[in-house]
């Protein structure tokens, strides 16, 4: 049990020093306040819609009655009968989208056949317009009883949700926050290898894997700690947990150890605590391409696949869909894929390591 | 069978050769120490024996253990006390200890026990549960020291124990390593003359890499040497008078007031007449027993400074 023992020195060196625990702990705290409340938190503005009703039905008359009783939705007057209108308000910014209900509207609904609903909003700015859409669809599904087969899934969870963009953030928010663990895991072994004290320890009969679980054991109560931070702050400013909390928290754990491990891996690679800080030109990137701050949904096929193939994307998108109401089947592969990641990064960070302590 | 063994030891970084084929044989229970100027190659040997760089070519043992071969059974017998003194800022002394003991594999109560010996015998116990960080420079080293025992190695590498420290502090470290002759195997490195002179069974003189000499302290000062000293209490000294002896004698120190000349086949008469000739007033004029650092400046050809 000797990596217990390098474990519990590094468990005394981090708890032990408030800034570097202020830094660990503060940060989830720090980054859920700021991103919940820019997206309004609990309290949510709601979202300014334009209407152009083109069917001109009793129908659409109702269902346009029926979304100005939907707390997250505010519509704006006049209603108008024909797009131009609204078009021309589209493109001079003075809204940020609209909803046309088109003719026929009625009659699909009367003769079962598919309702159509368009949704316009500028290209440019298409964060509002996603965010908006599963509202409508699932808005439309509860006042005209039917549902796109893709929809399905929305219409129990939207209807729960109170603020959208909270939980589109809260979980992109955590797994960045966890990816800051990289930097943090590789600068303490970069540090004490600076300093020379993991020299001093190379002369000691403690072996590779010993050093390495050793500098992660630390992190483990670190990263149980700012998960619930996260998950604890979010729900406080907005986050509505609709699916099972507990496969949230294994996401966000198993992400951890991915960080955990990657630091690991830069502690190994890397001879100064300031070397370490070289981390953060891949942390940065990649959070970006993984979804945690925007949806990746219009990047180029090439960024997806190599976001694709990393781990975050797939804690991202899966923490997202069990907050969001998704059964555990709908992410075992995403799982899978996050504990094999932990398993190959632990695994290269201990060959790494040994490289380094002879030279 | 040696405690230490090399045999050509060398070790070069980009061409640059830092120890340059280096035999040593230190038997068990002896207190050798390696005794060189900064970069003569000295923590690079260390640092070899401890199996944390591999050398370029030749080879080395410990307690009949090869250095590249089986570095994980070597780390089992040895301890080390590093130039720089490193511990873990934010424990204390018992968790210092506490790691380098369990990490060794000793149980909780040897653990305590043994940290309770040595923290007494250093002097620590009354500030051991205090965090390292507030502790002077000579606590730290003598707790460094204390964690390079705590497992109770067979072979102790003590790289520079006295660095930086002031007399008082240089001269109780001295006098506990005194205290482990015959009980381990000790390789010590230092530049301090009178460290190695003090504590040393043998010396291993190492300049530029190669071990230029090696003996007893007193072999090295007696038999390599043909010199002898001087020591003159003068008054009306002048730089001039000062250079005109340097140029005329190999070895010329001030201190405390007090000239001391040092050369092969010294006349005591000649110095004498010509300080008087100069208007020097001479109050005193002894012999004196050269210094060990005499003899490292008869084998090198330098000057060894702090």
């Amino acid at each position: 049990m000797k990596f217990w023992e390098i474990g519990k020195r590094n468990l005394k060196e981090i708890y032990r020093n408030p800034v570097l625990l202020g830094f660990l702990l503060g940060m989830p705290l720090a980054f859920m306040l700021v991103f919940c409340a820019a997206a309004g938190g609990g309290q949510a503005s709601p979202i300014a819609i334009s209407i152009v009703d083109e069917d001109l039905s009793q129908t659409s008359s109702d269902f346009i009655q029926y979304l100005g009783t939907i707390e997250a939705i505010k519509l704006n007057e006049p209603i108008n009968s024909e797009k131009t209108e609204a078009q021309e308000d589209l493109e001079s910014g003075k809204i940020a989208f609209y909803l046309l209900i088109p003719p026929g509207f009625e009659e699909a609904k009367q003769t079962q056949q598919t309702v159509n609903l368009e949704l316009y909003y500028k290209e440019a700015d298409p964060m509002t317009g996603l965010q908006l859409k599963p509202i409508i669809e699932a808005v439309g599904f509860e006042f005209l009883g039917v549902s796109p087969p893709l929809n399905v899934e929305l219409k129990g969870t939207q209807s729960t949700i109170k603020n959208p963009a909270v939980n589109f953030y809260a979980p992109g928010i955590a797994v960045f926050g966890l990816m800051i663990l990289v930097s943090t895991a590789a600068e303490i072994i970069a540090s004490d290898r600076e300093k020379g004290f993991l020299a001093r320890m190379f002369t000691t009969p403690a072996r590779p894997w010993d050093f390495i679980l050793g500098y992660s054991l630390p992190f483990i109560p670190v990263l149980i700690i700012s998960t619930l931070i996260y998950l604890g702050v979010g729900m406080a400013l907005g986050l509505t947990v609709v699916g099972n909390l507990g496969h949230a928290f294994l996401i966000f754990f198993l992400i951890g150890l991915c960080a955990i491990g990657i630091g690991m891996i830069v502690g190994s690679l890397v001879k100064s605590e300031s070397q370490a800080g070289v981390s953060w030109l891949f942390i940065v990137p990649i959070a970006m391409i993984s979804g945690t701050m925007f949806t990746v949904e219009y990047m180029p096929s090439a960024v997806k696949s190599v976001a694709g193939a990393l781990p975050f994307i797939h804690a991202v998108d899966a923490s997202r869909a069990v907050l969001s109401g998704s059964s555990f089947s709908a992410i075992t592969l995403d799982i899978f894929w996050l504990i094999g990641w932990a398993a190959v990064l632990f695994a290269v960070g201990i060959v790494l390591f040994r490289r380094t302590m002879v030279s | 069978m040696n405690a230490v063994q090399t045999l050509k030891l060398t070790k070069e970084f980009d061409g640059l050769v830092a120890v340059n084929g280096v035999d040593l044989e230190i038997q068990k229970g002896e207190l050798f120490s390696l005794l060189g100027p900064n970069g003569a190659g000295k923590t690079t040997t260390i640092r070899m024996l401890c199996c944390l760089l591999k050398p370029t070519r030749g080879t080395a043992s410990i307690l009949g253990y090869d250095i590249a071969e089986e570095p994980f059974e070597i780390k089992k017998l040895i301890g080390v006390s590093p130039q720089d003194t490193i511990l873990s800022e934010r424990l204390n002394c018992w968790e210092n200890l506490a790691l380098i003991g369990k990490v060794h594999g000793l149980s909780s109560e040897e653990v305590k026990g043994r940290s309770q010996e040595l923290l007494e015998t250093m002097g620590l116990i009354e500030r051991a549960k205090d965090q390292v960080r507030k502790f002077s420079g000579g606590m730290k080293r003598r707790l460094s020291i204390a964690m390079a025992l705590v497992s109770d190695p067979q072979v102790l590498f003590l790289d520079e124990p006295t660095l930086g420290l002031d007399p008082q502090a240089r001269r109780a470290i001295w006098e506990y390593i005194a205290e482990l002759k015959g009980k381990k195997t000790i390789l010590l490195t230092t530049h301090y003359m009178e460290e190695a002179d003090f504590l040393s069974e043998r010396i291993g003189i190492i300049d530029e890499g190669k071990v230029v000499a090696l003996g007893t302290p007193q072999e090295l000062k007696t038999n390599l040497l043909e010199m002898r000293s001087m020591v003159v209490s003068t008054e009306n000294l002048t730089a001039e008078v000062i250079e005109g002896l340097r140029s005329k004698y190999s070895r010329l120190e001030m201190a405390k007031g007090r000239l001391r000349i040092s050369h092969k086949d010294l006349d005591f008469k000649e110095i004498v007449d010509y300080l008087h000739s100069r208007g020097v007033t001479v109050y005193s004029a002894a012999l004196d027993q050269p210094t060990l650092e005499d003899a490292f400046i008869q084998i090198t050809g330098k000057e060894l400074r702090d």
